[in-house]
């Protein structure tokens, strides 16, 4: 689940934000949110009023079943200054189904999205898409008159660079989960 | 702020809890959704509620007149309701309970939650919807009242199952009251409150995990530490208290720590009452409103000790200009008040009394007195300065509407205000001494608030004085609650401060709008008329020299008694920070009627 139509618009500076301690401009960075929290209904609806109210700008949302019976786990990831995201996660908080967040940078999270890439394959094309797919580790999902589906795992920046490389044969859908993450064990 | 926990330990944590204890009890019986509302509500020390019948929750109100121990007051629009029961809680302490059907009952009651949620007042609203099998389906009066209330309310909950009910009421109880207090609502389906199940008055209330909502924390002692070693050093250092000391009753652990600090001490609107006036070190209320010496004080200081309050925009004004000098040390219960508005030096999440008390042991005695006196000697000109002013001495003045007020009752009365320049006059000018005898929507503003709210108050404290102070504006939109009052034979004495304008906004137009007084010059009743329609008793004053003996002869006087003050028309609220500009910027009051 990603929020496109919020990053569509210009993204206010974080400095800008109502509220919230002045953060000095360019202190922003990547956090990634781990939540748990009580699979009750409505309980999507409220940590995501939480990010709308407090105007927070999730990148990715993923969420799905945890470890725990009847808890889902969240995986939110934003760019956002310490501050604000600690503030974020305060508020966070104070939602009565969430359990527990821990507040993840780069460096300490494990972090892997799943993409499902949908290219013209004409059958001129089709031995290099999969070649270019194999080199990423993908897999062929489907396979078409006219289309090749593949099915990349990795971080951003991998599926980024595949879908890069993929574009001159004409990307015709894309699927992106967002984020799952864990914390990285020493 | 625990960015290292890692996610593991709490797996465990939530394994252990999953088990749940199913509790069958001798004295079980078989009783309806309706009437384990009504047990659980007395079994939560309940005994009051306000609230108006209709469709969706008619289950409720049968099986209400079999419980005699659970009074019921019918109010005349359900937002009165709610705020009737938000005056209950803080009169008490306790938690307010409102009652509505589904629909248009329920949305009437959002006004009255987000009051409450702002101050952080505990109070449960029940709500009826429409029964299971209509939920989604568009079906007569339904409306998705969980998502309209879920930014205003710290939990709400839908009982899908019978079974379910008890344990959602205690739930929501214990949410409403624990940690920060806020309201709370539980929608209850139609054909729940019909349906039966097993029900045992003496079952133990399970206790759901609550996380951190309901917990009261308490201070750490490096914390309190850092706390004390600013406190020692600091030159020119404040205490601002707010709702936080009324709401955890810290009176007295207020007065000790700064009577061994000897700090200055400042109280919010909603802090106000929380530390006598009359003391040597009070010097008043912030912000936008608040006396010059206060805000001259704050662009000062150099230490700000902030006891329960969340910095809120009309106490700050322009926040990087806000105490530019202090550093500060911040007690709050709610850990995401820390650093909102201003970074603290010692964040303290705690509850007020707890974090006071260890503060207390830790200081050493200090003085302060050079500061205070600077602070009261620039007190002192501004007296001067406003003696020299000339004043209309014919109409009734709002000062002297408060000081005969305050003389009538001794100081015992509970003022409740609505949402104005009345309300500021009344925050400046009545002189606070007794613990919680103010009370006001301060986060929220709500016009309205002063007359349905008093109603609460005094069913609360029904052998205090209830006056509501409230202008021409705020008492016409819940003046319905007249019948309310004379139906109950509740008994609260009315002060209307009429100008004939909504004075604040009027106010606003005057400095910031060119005097463009779009839309609130405003008519009104004639209350003495209104009042004897009401059944009630009814006085108009035009004199100043009429003032006192009215307030008296509505003291004298048994049931409800309205005075409608008729005041200067165009007077101000001096001095005034314009919005979002630095506090010490002030607009201060020149002549009477200056601008003319």
């Amino acid at each position: 689940m990603s929020d496109h139509s919020d990053n569509r618009k210009a993204a206010p500076s974080i400095t800008e934000r109502a509220g919230q301690v002045a953060a000095p401009k360019g202190t922003e960075r990547s956090h990634i949110l781990l939540i748990l929290a009580n699979n009750a209904p409505g309980m999507v609806d409220r940590v995501v009023g939480v990010l709308r109210r407090r105007r927070a700008q999730p990148q990715t949302i993923s969420i799905g079943q945890s470890e725990i019976p009847d808890v889902s786990r969240i995986t939110i990831q934003m760019n956002d200054s310490e501050v604000g995201v600690e503030q974020l996660i305060e508020q966070l908080r104070k939602i009565v189904d969430v359990r527990h967040i821990v507040n993840l940078s780069a460096e300490q999270a494990v972090a892997r999205e799943l993409a499902l890439v949908k290219v013209n394959a004409a059958a001129e094309s089709r031995a290099e898409i999969i070649e270019i797919g194999n080199l990423f580790g993908a897999h062929i999902i489907d396979l078409a008159q006219e289309t090749v589906t593949l099915e990349v795992t990795g971080s951003e920046e991998k599926i980024e660079k595949l879908v890069a490389l993929l574009q001159r044969f004409g990307v015709r859908e894309i699927a992106r989960t967002g984020s799952v993450a864990m914390t990285r064990d020493l | 702020m625990q960015s290292t926990a890692t996610i593991s330990q709490m797996a465990e944590e939530a394994r252990n809890a999953t088990a749940h204890h199913v509790h069958e009890a001798r004295d079980a019986r078989e009783l309806t959704g309706s009437q384990i509302l009504c047990e659980a509500l007395i079994r939560e020390g309940v005994d009051l509620m306000y609230g108006y019948p209709g469709g969706a929750i008619m289950p409720f109100y049968d099986a209400l007149t079999s419980y005699p121990a659970l009074h019921h007051v019918l109010v005349r629009h359900e937002q009165a309701a709610a705020h009737a029961a938000d005056g209950y809680a803080r009169a008490t302490g306790k938690v307010g309970v409102c009652v509505a059907t589904s629909g248009p009952g329920a949305t009437n009651l959002v006004t009255g939650l987000a009051t409450a949620f702002m101050d952080s007042t505990p109070i449960i609203a029940i709500t009826g919807q429409v029964a299971r099998p209509f939920i989604g389906r568009d079906a007569f009066q339904e409306t998705d009242i969980l998502g309209v209330t879920q930014p205003i309310t710290k939990h709400n909950f839908l009982v899908k199952r019978i079974e379910d009910l008890a344990e959602i009421i205690h739930e929501a109880f214990r949410l409403a009251r624990g940690g920060r207090p806020g309201p709370v609502l539980i929608d209850v389906p139609k054909d729940v409150q019909n349906a039966k199940t097993l029900y045992s008055a003496s079952a133990p209330i399970s206790s759901i995990e609550h996380y951190r909502v309901t917990r009261v924390p308490h201070p750490s002692a490096t914390a309190i530490e850092k706390a004390a070693h600013l406190i020692g050093e600091a030159r020119q250092p404040l205490i601002m208290c707010g709702h936080g000391v009324i709401l955890s009753n810290a009176y007295a652990e207020l007065q000790a720590f700064a009577g061994k600090t000897r700090i200055p001490v400042i109280t919010t609107l909603l802090g106000l009452s929380a530390f006598p006036e009359t003391h040597p070190l009070a010097i008043g209320m912030p912000g936008m409103h608040g006396p010059a010496h206060v805000n001259r004080a704050i662009g000062q200081a150099d230490l700000i000790i902030g006891v329960g309050l969340r910095f809120d925009d009309r106490v700050t004004g322009k926040v990087s200009e806000f105490a530019p000098h202090a550093r500060f040390i911040h007690i709050d219960i709610d850990a995401s008040e820390m650093h909102k508005v201003k970074r603290a030096a010692v964040p303290i999440v705690a509850d007020a009394k707890a974090a006071l008390t260890a503060l207390l042991d830790a200081v050493a005695t200090g003085n302060h007195d050079q500061w205070l006196n600077e602070i009261r000697s620039w007190e002192a000109q501004a007296t001067e300065r406003g003696a020299s002013i000339e004043r209309n001495l014919e109409c009734p003045d709002p000062i002297c509407i408060l000081e005969a007020i305050r003389a009538e009752t001794g100081g015992d009365a509970i003022i409740v205000t609505d949402v104005g320049q009345h309300q500021m006059w009344t925050a400046r000018h009545y002189t606070w001494t007794r613990p919680n005898s103010h009370i006001t929507s301060g986060g929220l503003g709500t016009m309205g608030f002063a007359l349905p709210a008093a109603m609460g108050v005094k069913m609360g404290l029904p052998d205090a004085t209830v006056w509501v102070v409230a202008g021409d504006g705020g008492i016409q939109m819940n003046i319905q609650e007249l019948a309310t009052l004379k139906q109950q034979g509740i008994t609260v004495k009315v002060a209307i401060m009429n100008n004939g304008f909504l004075g604040m906004v009027r106010q606003w137009q005057h400095f910031f709008h060119n005097h463009n007084y779009s839309e609130t010059p405003i008519t009104g009743p004639d209350y003495v008329k209104l009042a004897d329609a009401y059944g009630l008793t009814g006085m108009q004053i035009t004199r100043r020299a009429d003032v006192q003996a009215a307030v008296r002869k509505a003291m004298q006087t048994g049931g409800t008694v309205i005075i409608d003050f008729v005041i200067e028309s165009e007077a101000n609220v001096y001095p005034m920070v314009a919005p979002g500009s630095a506090i010490t910027n002030m607009i201060e009051e020149t002549a009477w009627e200056s601008e003319d």
